[in-house]
């Protein structure tokens, strides 16, 4: 697919360069990262709403980087840290159609620095793709009969993307596989859904983003909320989970599950299920600082303006 | 007509095509069974100056060209950490990599960087790349490999979702797709026999009978209504499903069966479409609520008298039915490829 070059900045070479080989010293033994958690403990999640006030909902996600003492200038595996911004429902421009649902449109790129591979200004396939399967998962919970003739974007910027592997790894540079782009969906989705509960559109559920996966290592063994440079991973799942439903809106399952697909699909549902305390917890706080900050106001009112008693009591 | 959907049916005729699909069993506009193919003529090698290709026509007049190429490479040093041997020879046999499959899409009227080929290329490559035999067959040596073009071209609009039709063309060309014969030594530069009759094809065939030892997979598109599971559902009848899915399913080397590659959800475009209005709403009919009582109505209605864009997702088990259904023994998976393989170029 001819890639359109972006011709209003200066880009680095279009055939690319060679991702740096790190001459390793005799006496540093480097070993693969390996799994501390147990195979059914998530990561850390940071989740935080209403981060960008322009905005009218925005959120920011981030995974708890690994604590291990580094023995290089390389971090053994990456942390993933994402924003995202909700501009809208606003009315659609005067000039388009009539709809009579909410036009939901998805944007997901990565920052220029946001993986060992320089990423382009603009989107490649993969970034598209990712767009797309966002789309999907928030199209479903969104209630569009509710905002006839608005328009509503989502953007999410990725500030630190997973890696596909070990970056020692010899295979691809640790890209074989793009295992990273799995978990990236799955925080993506959980982001979106918190921003665009701050932006306060209508929603059916929360929808939050869970992976798992099947490893080679250790009998196949699935794991949740798999690390791609700790793993050898066969066979991935990421769901957008709606728990009170009990539904998915978004599945994207890849890589050779054999007979165990059906765990894995179950995995992945209980890690989105462990997402979702942390994205139920994120709105809880928001909408509480909001009501307080309300309120708070209202108290303010009490005691500067003698004369808005009455407001105060239709507001509170 | 719903805008930015293409569907051309009014909320009435929706209701009406989602309650026939939602009957048990369900009546397809077209009278097939649920899990029944449209017919389609299909034919491969037609393309000389392609290595592999083939063409496949839908009954609703859909065409798809798919042709392979490849073209000879030379292998780029990987990152990563040197190890093994001081000159960077890697130990153990050479794996083939993503990057040496370059599948584009082509669907007139829309743009190369469109949602809608970017998602199918991705959908289509995954699936090729899944099991990882494809690309370990691109190795020639340690320092040649083939890079294989599939270039697909969609002939006519796209009336359905095309992804089934793009997917078994790409079956079919790659089926029928021949390299030619090594003739050098393996990590020389590498010297091709000429003669093209002496090529070997891409997926390895028994001498005696010709028939391939492996096969490329096959992604079907599958739509739920209800409770109900249907195949190779057509343009109306995506417009009111509550789920689709595509999979992708493959010869399982074990025992013979199929087992599942990759699995995707696709938006379904049911969702733009408008809902419709029930009498006691309707201000032209007499019916004369307050706002408060029409949202009431809406609500409590959820699509059981008039038309109403799908909420949600789909439910676990329904995904589980739908996985099992393409890959079980006998299933619809067996089917198409037991059809495909009647195709001869």
């Amino acid at each position: 697919m001819a890639m359109l070059a972006d011709r209003r900045r200066m880009n680095a070479p279009p055939g690319g360069t060679s991702p740096p080989v790190f001459a390793s010293l005799p006496e540093a033994k480097l070993t693969k990262p390996i799994r501390t958690r147990n195979p059914d403990e998530h990561r850390k999640i940071f989740l935080r709403t209403g981060v960008v006030p322009s905005a009218s909902g925005s959120a920011y996600y981030e995974i708890s980087p690994s604590n291990t003492p580094r023995q290089t200038l390389v971090p053994s595996s990456s942390s993933l840290k994402i924003t995202c911004t909700v501009h809208g429902p606003r009315p659609l421009p005067r000039n388009a159609a009539f709809s009579s649902n909410l036009l939901l449109t998805t944007h997901v790129k990565f920052a220029p620095f946001a993986t060992r591979q320089r990423r382009g200004y603009v989107r490649d396939s993969s970034e598209r793709d990712l767009g797309v399967h966002l789309e999907t998962a928030l199209r479903g919970v969104v209630i569009g009969d509710r905002w006839p003739k608005s328009g509503c974007e989502v953007v999410i910027t990725v500030l630190e993307g997973e890696e596909d592997g070990w970056w020692a790894d010899a295979e691809e540079g640790g890209k074989a596989g793009s295992w990273g782009m799995m978990n990236v969906l799955a925080g993506c989705i959980t982001v979106a859904s918190a921003a665009i509960a701050d932006a306060g559109v209508d929603c059916v559920d929360l929808v939050s983003g869970g992976v798992a996966a099947l490893t080679a290592e250790r009998n196949g063994e699935g794991v949740l909320d798999p690390c791609p440079s700790e793993h050898d991973i066969k066979a991935a799942c990421v769901v957008g989970y709606l728990q009170s439903r009990d539904e998915v809106t978004e599945m994207w399952m890849k890589g050779d599950a054999g007979s165990g697909s059906e765990a894995l699909i179950d995995n992945a549902v209980k890690a989105a299920v462990l997402t979702r305390t942390v994205l139920a917890e994120a709105v809880k706080e928001a909408t509480e600082m909001k009501i307080g900050k309300t309120s708070e106001a209202a108290v303010e009112t009490t005691n500067t303006g003698k004369g808005k008693t009455k407001d105060i009591q239709m507001t509170g | 007509m719903a805008p930015y959907t293409n569907i051309p049916l009014s909320p009435a005729e929706l209701s009406y095509l989602h309650t026939s699909l939602a009957q048990d069993p369900p009546i397809r506009p077209d009278g097939r069974s649920p899990t029944q193919f449209r017919p389609l003529v299909a034919e491969t090698d037609i393309l000389p100056s392609a290595n592999g290709s083939a063409r496949i026509c839908f009954a609703d007049g859909t065409e798809a060209v798919v042709g392979v190429k490849a073209e000879v490479e030379r292998t780029g040093r990987k990152g990563g950490l040197v190890r093994g041997k001081e000159d960077g020879e890697v130990e153990g046999e050479e794996r083939g990599e993503d990057g040496w499959l370059d599948v584009s899409i082509e669907i007139p009227g829309t743009r190369d960087d469109d949602a809608l080929p970017v998602f199918l290329a991705a959908m289509l490559t995954e699936a090729l790349l899944a099991d990882g035999e494809l690309k370990g067959r691109l190795v020639i040596g340690r320092v040649w490999h083939w890079r294989l073009f599939v270039d697909i071209l969609l002939l006519s609009q796209p009336l359905s979702y095309p992804l089934p039709l793009l997917s078994l063309t790409t079956h079919l060309a790659l089926l029928s797709t021949r390299l030619p014969a090594l003739i050098s030594q393996k990590d020389e530069d590498p010297l091709f026999n000429d003669d093209w009759e002496a090529s070997t094809h891409l997926f390895p065939r028994q001498p005696t009978t010709n028939e391939p030892e492996t096969k490329p997979p096959i992604t079907l598109l599958v739509m739920t209504v209800g409770t109900n599971i249907l195949f190779d559902p057509s343009s109306d009848e995506i417009a009111v499903a509550d789920a689709i899915v595509a999979i992708s399913a493959t010869e399982d080397s074990k025992d013979g069966g199929l087992k599942m590659v990759a699995l995707r959800t696709v938006d379904p475009p049911s969702r733009l479409t408008s809902a419709g209005v029930p009498t006691q709403a309707n201000t032209t009919a007499g019916g004369g609520l307050s706002a408060e009582e029409t949202l009431k109505l809406r609500e409590k209605d959820a699509g059981a008298t008039v038309w109403r864009p799908p909420r949600g997702g789909v439910s676990r088990t329904v995904l589980g039915r739908m996985i099992k259904k393409v890959v079980e023994k006998g299933g619809v998976g067996e089917e198409v490829l037991e059809g495909l393989r009647g195709v001869k170029s």
